[in-house]
């Protein structure tokens, strides 16, 4: 709670609180995909979305800042790709590939997370569950390098 | 004593005219045959997770015969879809509610059964639910509105055959989640699910809706089956989002309501 105060206070109102039920994408630019590298700062695997808050930079270059990632929900994400909710915790250092938005705010749809020590990666594709009894036909390697 | 006979006659006569009580009716409990019953019903154990890649064609290829008032509004949404700025019609965390459950749901369900009824449960929306009766009850003559209206139910061999009416005229008829019409009233949907292969479901859909609609839509939707443990329903409290974990003056965990925007988006820091 201390912690979450003190991002909240950090960061203000500068930054609003992961909201959204069910909602198209078009905001982000799917047609890109553009990649950072930085610290994990928050974790939240909450209905209906979970997000990630990444500070990093862009691998293009600029000022590292605090980006958010926007996900599906936890259900699907255990589905889709191999998540739980500890997977990715504050303090991982990571890289990031993202659709972003397209008004330019530091924000985006998440692809995929590698972390940097490991090398595992975590993909959220909802779209990626949609054949039956995936779990006894191949099973996921959302951890596989 | 000519008080007290005229005071029973005056009783007597109002109680005469009292209509008569409606007989209450009594949900049966079910009987051990009942249950042994349902052992004949079709295999749809399991959790389903519904194909959006599909429910992306369809908005495309399947569009619902629409009457020029909602075929301009549902113009106007696409185009803004399509310029990033998808129109939030499913952000107030309101049940997306029938028809748009099947039509454009992204979440998995399960389907239960019990003597005269099957239960769809959702993920979403605070794990929304459908209860179709199957007692051979008829639709009450004037149900409440609700998100997912009054159900009734039949088996057809191993197909499900569901009649929908009552259902609140601003449930969207949603060809997707940023591309739909509120019903307007009057709607009544008929659906037929049954499994296409073994583990495929299949729920055909015809939508009655003479408000918006020149006249029935029909489309298939298609769900997936999963059996492994890991992909078993979770919780899926929609307003979850619009909280925080939060301490009140005592020390106790609470819920804090958080700031959020309009369209329900989450806004990335400046």
């Amino acid at each position: 709670m201390k912690r979450r105060l003190g991002f909240l206070a950090l960061f203000g109102l500068a930054v609003a609180y992961p909201v959204a039920a069910h909602h198209s994408t078009t905001m982000f630019d799917h047609a890109k995909v553009i990649s950072i590298a930085g610290t994990v700062k928050e974790v939240h695997w909450t209905n209906p979305h979970v997000a990630i808050f990444v500070y990093g930079s862009l691998a293009a270059g600029g000022e590292p800042a605090m980006w958010l990632m926007e996900m599906t929900s936890p259900g699907n994400l255990v589905r889709a790709g191999g998540w739980t909710r500890s997977v990715v915790k504050p303090g991982d250092k990571v890289t990031v590939d993202f659709a972003p938005l397209r008004d330019g705010k530091k924000g985006g749809a998440l692809k995929k997370i590698t972390l940097v020590e490991s090398g595992k990666f975590y993909t959220a594709d909802i779209r990626a569950q949609e054949r039956a009894n995936l779990e006894e036909e191949a099973p996921a390697k959302p951890a596989a390098k | 004593m000519r008080h007290l006979a005229l005071l029973v006659l005056i009783s007597t006569s109002v109680w005469a005219a009292e209509p008569a009580k409606e007989k209450p009716v009594i949900n049966p409990a079910p009987s051990a045959q009942d249950w042994a019953n349902l052992a004949k019903l079709p295999d749809w154990s399991g959790v389903w997770n519904p194909k959006i890649t599909d429910q992306d064609m369809q908005a495309k290829t399947n569009m619902p015969p629409w009457n020029e008032k909602a075929a301009a509004l549902v113009r106007y949404q696409l185009a803004e879809e399509k310029a990033g700025r998808p129109p939030p019609l499913f952000v107030n965390c309101l049940p997306e509610a029938m028809p748009a459950w099947m039509l454009v749901t992204h979440n998995a369900m399960e389907i239960l059964f019990t003597p005269g009824r099957v239960t769809l449960l959702g993920e979403s929306d605070g794990n929304r639910l459908r209860r179709i009766y199957t007692d051979g009850r008829p639709h009450p003559d004037d149900p409440d509105p609700t998100f997912h209206g009054h159900s009734i139910g039949h088996w057809e061999g191993d197909t499900l055959v569901v009649d929908t009416i009552g259902v609140v005229p601003q449930a969207y008829i949603a060809i997707s989640e940023a591309a739909g019409v509120p019903n307007n009233g009057d709607m009544r949907i008929t659906e037929r699910i049954h499994l296409a292969s073994k583990d495929i479901l299949h729920v055909d859909l015809e939508i009655t809706a003479p408000q918006v609609l020149t006249k029935p839509w029909k489309t298939t939707r298609i769900y997936f089956r999963q059996r492994a443990r890991k992909f078993d329903i979770v919780e899926g409290v929609c307003l979850e989002g619009y909280f925080g974990p939060g301490t009140d003056k005592d020390g106790n965990a609470i819920f804090v309501p958080v700031q959020h925007d309009v369209g329900g988006n989450r806004v990335p820091p400046k």
